[in-house]
């Protein structure tokens, strides 16, 4: 078979060089061929792992013989879910997400580079490259905040940043720490998950409190939060969308990756199951104290995040795939929600539910968009978020029994604040804002090819399912 | 093929010094500076050709029974007059008396090639002497202003070569010849207070040399008081020479002491991190900002050395290679910059709009020295780290990973700052400057993306220097 994690990196690498070659006329229609290209390659992997009952792909190539790092790439049935949700998150950023049309360039450029981080990162077989793309990662969303965020941005930024290093340092930490504790000192995942049991239990604790405090900053759970508000609210649309939809994402892959590969880590499962549960009650009663929609949104990540963690930390196949999907739904929706968001701020002028009235007058399609991203999230039958939630549900209550079921109470007062921002500002039409721009096209597409997503896999989720015969 | 080369070698060498001494003569007499600076880079270019040509064929001789040619004299001969050639370039632009400066600068590279292929440790001793001797003046060139630097350098460094010269008379008893040839033992003679002594000797003169912490004090004002190319040439350069000698004489002479030395290392090592990034934290020049950051960056450089394996200098012998190029490129554009009046963070806010190719280069030349992969810089730390690992220091790696993420705030600052919208008039692109922090930017994402031939000439020179203490049994 051809090398199709090559292609997948180098298409978007090719994309990269010519937005700065060509400028700024040509960028959009470079990066939106870069992330449909990445998505209808990531399409083909989907398909001919469907007709072969299972995924496999593999690539390994030389890199630094002396360290025994080689450039070794594969996808299972959770990256290629990832991948998925990645790709088609990119495509409706590049498309829609920014209907100011400001620094088309620089964006485009950053949304690619994005894209390699992103591929590379769910792709990587290594976990010396796993560490490179997630710093890759973070430092294009940096900059995606730092110059193209709002008025705040360069504070979120620099908060952004500061968490998410302290991460990444502590990622390298652990991978080196891995590295010199499994017998035969290498990088590589199967390896390590293979000979993981071999480490002295004090240095495999260590490994995990290591590994896992980078992994929940990222994700992120209750105490390692507080960048992500600030950080969303300042980001542009389109960074906000790639950073719920995608970057968080990161940390969620690793915490998978990190579950499956220690044995110790099953004896604090239930601590980080804890965690999550407080992180996701915590985030929800804080969501509530907001005005504005976007930092509503951006709280309603943490709430997911923590469910999902709750799924990770089951340690059963339904919690595990359960996670996953959840990763897939909560992701496009999120990113779903932010892009109607932006638009509405667009439209409107305004983001405070306190000012706006009745958005579904002057803008339907919006409207009709935060609404259906919205429930998808809470897991409406027919959308993905449903198939998700329960598979989690299930799970969790395997393991914990009833109690298990105590964050859905969690999610519940999620959906009631959500129906009540929808109620008050969005379909109330006594009284209506006035709208300043009206959103084109591109904005309608976007929101036409995650939502097609979000139901697709809501309605037939058994072309995930069957992969992930795990 | 080979066997060609090595003994065509020895001749090719004599050539370049008979160039040497031509281009000080004509530089002296024709006070033409177009052909000076040409003579010069052609001059550092071939030596730095040829010792990448010896280092990959893996010659080794020793000439005139006083240079020695080996894998890790090459490796520094090769670096430094790469770096001498990106500072001679930028002094070309900016001394106002370059003729006088180029032949100071060429006495000090014949200190730096005394140093890297030195025999004994008198060669060290009188190389660094030359080195810092030369530098000096080449400060007070820029005029008044900068005598209070060179003052303070020249004084300082003499502080340094009296503990080194103590240190030498010390263990004279022991090493009569002074020597510091592979093919000669080292020393070895078990609870000898005097050669424990010598140790910590060498080690504050080297440590005042190479600013670790207690003794680091100088560099913030020798470093903003100096002409901008002179910085360039202190922190990229004089430095990397330093820590060429540090290693020679603790791997060399010392190696029967390691577990010794290697605990004095590793308190230097975090306490210069610490102390470099955490001051640098509040620093609003950016000059300051660099020479802090350096500190730091020397820091990082010792944990190889306290790691004190083969693995630990290779990485070590890594990130000197990649930060000698990082600063002299961020350097660069520093001096274009203060040329201009602008200094302080403050000023360079909005830099981004003014002139995008400064920001850009300075942004990944930052972002390589916060460790940021695939650049450079980043598999710096990686070695470093994991060679603390790999001998089992784990709290020095924790040390590293908090400090390396500790720096990322204040290079993030100044990005920050960079890429502010603040209306003002664009800034004209300055060439020669913008050249050779480019030519420092390809570097280190070439060698980023792709650094297995910088490893493997790493490997070679650390073997060189450590892999003959084998054979002594160890304390």
């Amino acid at each position: 078979m051809m090398p199709i994690i090559i292609w997948m990196l180098s298409v978007p690498l090719a994309a990269l060089a010519l937005i700065f070659l060509l400028g700024h006329d040509f960028s959009r229609k470079i990066a939106t061929a870069s992330t449909f290209l990445g998505l209808m390659l990531t399409l083909f992997v989907l398909v001919v792992s469907i007709a072969d009952h299972g995924v496999n792909v593999a690539e390994a190539y030389p890199y630094i013989g002396s360290l025994m790092i080689s450039l070794s790439f594969r996808i299972n049935a959770v990256s290629l879910v990832l991948l998925l949700m990645s790709s088609i998150v990119l495509l409706a950023a590049v498309i829609a997400g920014n209907p100011e049309n400001e620094r088309q360039k620089l964006s485009c450029a950053l949304i690619v580079l994005f894209q390699i981080a992103s591929v590379g990162l769910f792709t990587s077989a290594n976990l010396f490259f796993f560490f490179v793309f997630w710093d890759v990662g973070v430092i294009a969303m940096f900059f995606m905040i730092n110059i193209l965020g709002s008025a705040n941005r360069k504070n979120a930024s620099m908060n952004f940043l500061v968490y998410e290093v302290f991460a990444s340092a502590l990622l390298l930490l652990g991978i080196l720490l891995l590295y010199f504790y499994t017998p035969l000192h290498s990088f590589d995942m199967q390896y390590i998950i293979a000979n993981a049991s071999r480490i002295p239990q004090p240095t495999q604790e260590l490994i995990f409190l290591v590994l896992f405090l980078a992994f929940m900053t990222n994700m992120p759970l209750f105490p390692m939060h507080f960048w992500l508000p600030d950080a969303h609210t300042e980001a542009s649309t389109q960074g906000s969308m790639i950073l719920s939809g995608v970057l968080t994402k990161f940390g969620a892959f690793g915490m998978l990756m990190l579950f499956a590969m220690l044995p110790i880590a099953s004896k604090y499962a239930p601590y980080a199951v804890v965690l999550a549960a407080v992180s996701a009650f915590y985030s929800v009663f804080v969501l509530m104290k907001q005005t504005d929609i976007k930092r509503i949104v951006a709280y309603s990540t943490v709430v997911e995040m923590g469910i999902i963690m709750i799924g990770i930390g089951s340690l059963n196949s339904f919690g595990t795939y359960g996670a996953v999907y959840a990763m897939l739904a909560q992701g496009l929706g999120v990113s779903l929600m932010f892009l109607s968001v932006g638009c509405l701020k667009y439209t409107f002028g305004e983001r405070d539910i306190k000012v706006l009235r009745g958005t579904v007058v002057e803008s339907e399609f919006t409207t009709y968009a935060f609404i259906a991203a919205a429930v998808a999230n809470l897991g409406l039958p027919l959308t993905a978020g449903f198939v998700a939630d329960i598979l989690m549900f299930m799970g969790s209550v395997q393991t914990f029994g009833l109690y298990g079921a105590l964050p859905l109470i969690a999610m519940i007062l999620l959906g009631a604040y959500l129906y009540f921002v929808i109620n008050k500002s969005m379909l109330s039409s006594r009284e209506h804002s006035a709208a300043v721009n009206f959103v084109g096209d591109d904005q309608h597409i976007g929101y036409l090819i995650l939502m097609a997503a979000l139901f697709l896999f809501g309605i037939m989720p058994f072309i995930i399912l069957n992969l992930a015969r795990l | 093929m080979a066997g060609i080369i090595a003994t065509g070698i020895p001749n090719a060498i004599f050539a370049l010094m008979a160039l040497l001494v031509a281009s000080a003569i004509t530089s002296v007499l024709k006070k033409s500076r177009n052909t000076q600076f040409l003579f010069s880079t052609v001059l550092f270019a071939m030596v730095s050709g040829l010792a990448l040509v010896m280092l990959s064929t893996g010659t080794s001789f020793v000439l005139l029974g006083s240079l020695n040619f080996y894998p890790f004299s090459l490796f520094f001969m090769m670096l430094l007059s790469a770096g001498m050639m990106l500072v001679n370039t930028l002094s070309y632009r900016y001394s106002n008396d370059y003729t006088s400066l180029s032949l100071l600068a060429s006495f000090a590279f014949v200190g730096m090639i005394m140093v890297s292929a030195s025999i004994s440790m008198l060669a060290i001793f009188l190389g660094l002497e030359l080195i810092s001797v030369s530098t000096s003046f080449m400060i007070m060139l820029g005029g008044k202003r900068n005598m209070e630097a060179a003052v303070k350098l020249f004084l300082l460094s003499s502080l340094s070569m009296a503990a080194f010269s103590f240190a030498l008379a010390l263990i004279f008893p022991y090493n009569p010849g002074m020597m510091l040839n592979p093919f000669i033992q080292n020393i070895n003679v078990g609870g000898s207070y005097l050669v424990t002594l010598a140790m910590l000797l060498f080690a504050a003169a080297m440590a005042f040399e190479t600013a670790l912490f207690p003794f680091n004090l100088w560099v913030p004002d020798v470093y903003q008081g100096s002409p901008g190319n002179v910085t360039a040439m202190l922190a990229g350069i004089n430095k990397k020479v330093a820590f060429a000698a540090f290693m020679l004489i603790f791997f060399l002479v010392f190696a029967a002491y390691r577990s010794m030395f290697s605990a004095i290392f590793l308190v230097l090592s975090i306490a210069t991190m610490l102390f470099g990034n955490l001051i640098a934290l509040v620093q609003e020049d950016v000059k300051r900002l660099f020479a802090y950051s350096s500190i730091a960056q020397a820091g990082y450089i010792m944990i190889g050395m306290a790691a004190a394996t083969q693995f630990g200098v290779e990485a070590s012998l890594f990130q000197i290679f990649a930060h000698s190029f990082m600063i002299i490129g961020a350097f660069s554009i520093i001096l274009w910059l203060e040329s201009l009046n602008l200094r302080t963070i403050n000023d360079y806010t909005g830099l981004g709009g003014r002139n995008r190719y400064a920001a850009a280069t300075l942004t990944i030349l930052m972002l390589s020295m916060a460790g940021i992969p695939p650049l450079l810089g980043f598999y710096g730390k990686f070695l470093l780290f994991s060679s603390a690992i790999d001998a089992n220091l784990i709290v020095l790696a924790m040390f590293g990973v908090v400090n390396s993420f500790i720096s990322i705030y204040y290079y993030a600052k100044v990005i920050s700052a960079m890429y502010t919208k603040k209306p003002s008039e664009k800034i004209k692109t300055e060439k020669l400057a913008l050249a050779v922090a480019l030519i420092a930017v390809i570097v280190i994402m070439v060698l980023g993306l792709y650094p297995q031939p910088l490893i493997a000439a790493a490997t070679e020179a650390a073997k060189s220097i450590t892999s003959f203490t084998a054979i002594l049994p160890v304390p």
